[in-house]
């Protein structure tokens, strides 16, 4: 595993993605950023914190409240040659964008015969947690992951999520990357300087031969510690990190599958049409199929709004217990 | 809809059983729950309580009949329903409830009842009323199985409407065909097939609803037990594990074989399926796989082996039987005299879990890579100290006072096909040094921190190995 390489020094998550940014920009003129108040007061979850003092406000732009032309504003810079990355506030108002993501961004170098690429990285806080409430809590990602040539990751490690971002700035195409603001404070190691992340690999974070949990984001680390304790009960979980719904590492999946038997797929999006629902139809459609001894199951996010009261906010997404549950269920004979 | 009585599958390896006694008189009415009849197995009685409400017409049969599990012995018919004269329970015939039809091809009775030469071969209401619900949650015509388990009996040639699934609301699942496999018999019918594909589901439909035939290969003779634990198409991946294991073993490399080739699991004398094979020494070891590939229509073979398999696959690979097409060793035994001759004895005569844990603890470098579920499949499949007594004999013969009595150092360095041996450097079964010293063209793939198991310890860098050998 890549982490291997780790010095043992520890930055939380929004540190990690600053110094990406920071990285990134010393490589790279043609980097910038620009979002809402991302300059002088340092981002709504201070993730570029000083960094407009360091590059300058040419280059960490403050943006008025007006996401659409915002992300015309980056579309453009990137078909000039451009490196843009564009900050939402909340992922929530993606909506406010999707001209330009999905017409624009995505469709602009199929449109042009190739004679032009948008190396757009749009960064969107998502997930709820925070008391955000319904319109500031969502995990939209299975929205833009439905759309050929966009790119989507969904970090949940402080290491992946500079990784990732590295990774995304230097990609050619536009790519979406969701990051959970539960996970800005989260501490992890993060080795020093530049390194990428391949985007569209799955990873497995624990080996384990009685069933696969494919979790994304925050649902990796539920994943986690739900597999510590069934290991007392002695259930020894496989626990995959998507990483990347787009594109989706078929093989990875597929391979853990293979071995365990068994698929639980979690994810804090809304389960019904979510990204557990295209795992769960991927698998299986696939060779994995003669390998199942146990219906697929999908952890997802309640069919409601993300209501503001703090019990409720946690019983709308899948927590710990529910996938202690859901695995039991599968694992024992429970009739 | 009447119910149906069935004649349930109250142990494991029950394949027939016989009603020593009915509770309730035929056209009484019961109550759910309460006992209707008395079954008997070789092991124990027990009675069967009645599955609904209603009233009772029995099937009749001979006394002292062995009756297959599953098949009807009586209908429940609930209030309203009509219920047929004693002796026709509802099969629109006097003559097929009687005790033929525990063979339903009896020519005399399908001429008198269509419905006796049903191909299901049990007793069966009018078509109107047949009941939907029948064995092991099955509705209608299908079985509850998982795709697992269903690929599981399709290799093993097991009919799942023969199984009792132990999964919810009776599904079949991998552990109930296991189960099943390793029964008395069930694994002969596969070896006796010289068919490279497995036996087609359909062509023994029924046929394990009959009693089991008393199947299991003669000592000394017979072939091993096989199984095509994949289908493919062209040169065919051999498994020979090692010394106390057996085919299912190598379930956790397959995902490593690339789709499409065919892999075969061979279990050795004394071991898995082929339990009651004997073996006087190594050389009957080889005789009996070169035979058994030989039989099932193997020609050439990339053989993966792993221990005492290893020394196996390099014999054979050393004879003109087969023609080899590459030969990975896996912590191949044969390379040297010394051996952890506490393991092979106290392994061997293992049956319970606390030392075959502590005793599988020897075979990797870090006991976490062994799950529970692990230990305890082992230990289901030694408990009835069949296996423990196979092996005692054969470890007997093969490691005489401590020593591996055979090498084949010679043999691999005659071999003209590809040579890999992959080797923990923490084996503490067989020592690491055996694999020094070997010809050259023996590519040796030495693992650190990497014990007797580099399959389960390495899996996805033997995986890579193995790749390389089949390209």
């Amino acid at each position: 595993m890549s982490e291997a390489k780790t010095a043992g020094r520890e930055l939380s998550y929004a540190q990690a993605i600053q110094e990406a940014i920071a990285i990134a920009m010393e490589r790279d003129e043609r980097v910038f950023l620009m979002g809402e108040d991302v300059g002088v007061y340092g981002g709504a979850f201070q993730v570029t914190g000083d960094l407009v003092h360091r590059f300058g406000d040419d280059r960490i732009i403050d943006t008025p409240i007006a996401e659409l032309g915002g992300a015309g504003v980056a579309v453009g810079a990137a078909l000039t040659g451009m490196r843009p990355i564009y900050e939402f506030q909340f992922s929530d108002f993606a909506t406010l964008a999707m001209e330009q993501i999905v017409n624009q961004a995505a469709k602009l170098r199929f449109m042009l015969g190739g004679a032009v690429s948008v190396p757009l990285v749009m960064r969107f806080p998502a997930g709820s947690g925070t008391g955000a409430a319904a319109q500031h809590s969502q995990s939209l990602e299975a929205w833009l992951g439905h759309v050929p040539g966009l790119k989507v990751l969904q970090p949940a490690t402080p290491y992946d999520a500079k990784g990732m971002l590295l990774a995304a700035i230097e990609d050619p195409d536009p790519v979406m990357i969701y990051e959970h603001k539960i996970l800005y404070k989260m501490k992890g190691e993060v080795p020093e300087g530049h390194y990428t992340v391949p985007i569209g690999k799955a990873l497995v974070r624990r080996e384990g031969p009685d069933a696969t949990v494919v979790a994304s984001s925050i649902m990796v680390h539920k994943a986690l510690d739900a597999a510590e304790k069934l290991a007392e009960e002695g259930i020894d979980l496989e626990v995959v990190d998507l990483r990347s719904v787009r594109p989706m590492d078929r093989e990875t999946i597929i391979r853990s599958v293979m071995k365990t038997g068994r698929l639980v797929c979690v994810y804090e999006g809304v389960k019904t049409l979510g990204v557990g629902a295209e795992i769960s139809a991927m698998v299986a459609e696939s060779e994995a199929f003669d390998y199942l001894d146990a219906p697929i199951l999908r952890l997802g996010g309640a069919e409601a709004p993300i209501p503001y009261n703090p019990e409720l906010e946690k019983a709308v997404v899948p927590q710990v217990p529910d996938i202690i549950a859901a695995v039991r269920q599968l694992v024992r004979k429970e009739r | 809809m009447p119910t149906e009585v069935i004649l349930p599958k109250v142990d494991m390896d029950m394949a027939t059983g016989r009603i020593s006694r009915w509770l309730v008189a035929d056209g009484d009415t019961v109550a759910k729950g309460a006992p209707l009849f008395e079954i008997e197995t070789d092991k124990a009685a027990m009675e069967v309580d009645a599955p609904a409400d209603g009233t009772l017409r029995r099937v009749k049969t001979d006394a002292d009949a062995d009756i297959p599990v599953g098949q009807a012995v009586g209908w429940i018919y609930g209030d309203g329903e009509a219920v047929p004269d004693a002796g026709s329970a509802g099969a629109g015939s006097d003559e097929a409830p009687q005790a033929e039809a525990v063979e339903p091809a009896h020519p005399a009775k399908a001429e008198a009842s269509p419905d006796a030469a049903a191909p299901s071969g049990r007793l069966a209401p009018a078509a109107e009323e047949r009941p939907q619900k029948a064995l092991n949650g099955a509705v209608g015509h299908g079985v509850r199985a998982t795709p697992l388990a269903r690929r599981l009996a399709r290799e093993a040639g097991l009919d799942l409407a023969a199984l009792t699934g132990s999964g919810p609301k009776g599904r079949i699942q991998r552990e109930d065909v296991e189960a099943a496999a390793t029964a008395k018999g069930a694994g002969a019918a596969l070896t006796q097939s010289a068919d490279r594909q497995p036996v087609p589901p359909a062509s023994k439909a029924r046929a394990s609803l009959m009693p089991a035939e008393p199947a299991a290969p003669a000592p000394d003779a017979g072939p091993l037990h096989a199984v095509w634990m994949r289908e493919g198409t062209g040169v065919p991946v051999v498994l020979l594990h090692g010394f106390g294991a057996e085919l299912g073993s190598w379930r956790p490399l397959l995902a490593e074989i690339p789709e499409g080739v065919p892999v075969l699991g061979v279990d050795l004398p004394g071991h898995g399926g082929s339990v009651d094979v004997a073996a006087a020494g190594f050389a009957d070891l080889v005789a009996a796989v070169e035979a058994s590939l030989t039989a099932l229509g193997v020609t050439s073979a990339h053989l993966v082996a792993h221990s005492l398999g290893g020394a196996v696959a390099a014999a054979v690979a050393a004879g003109t039987a087969i023609e080899t097409r590459s030969l990975l060793l896996i912590a191949s035994a044969g390379l040297g005299p010394d051996v952890h001759a506490g393991f092979i004895k106290g392994f061997a005569a293992a049956t319970e879990e606390a030392p075959i844990r502590a005793w599988m603890g020897e075979l990797v470098f870090d006991p976490r890579v062994l799950s529970d579920a692990f230990v305890r499949s082992v230990t289901r499949s030694r408990a009835d100290g069949r296996l423990a007594a196979a092996q005692s004999r054969l470890a007997e013969r093969l490691f005489v006072g401590g020593a591996q009595s055979f090498s084949v150092r010679g043999e691999l360095a005659g071999l003209g096909c590809p040579v890999k041996l992959i080797v923990g450097e923490a084996d503490r079964i067989i020592a690491s040094r055996h694999a020094f010293g070997l010809a050259p063209h023996v590519a040796l793939h030495l693992f650190a921190a990497t014990g007797h198991m580099p399959q389960l310890e390495r899996r996805l860098e033997v995986g890579r190995l193995l790749r390389e050998l089949l390209r």
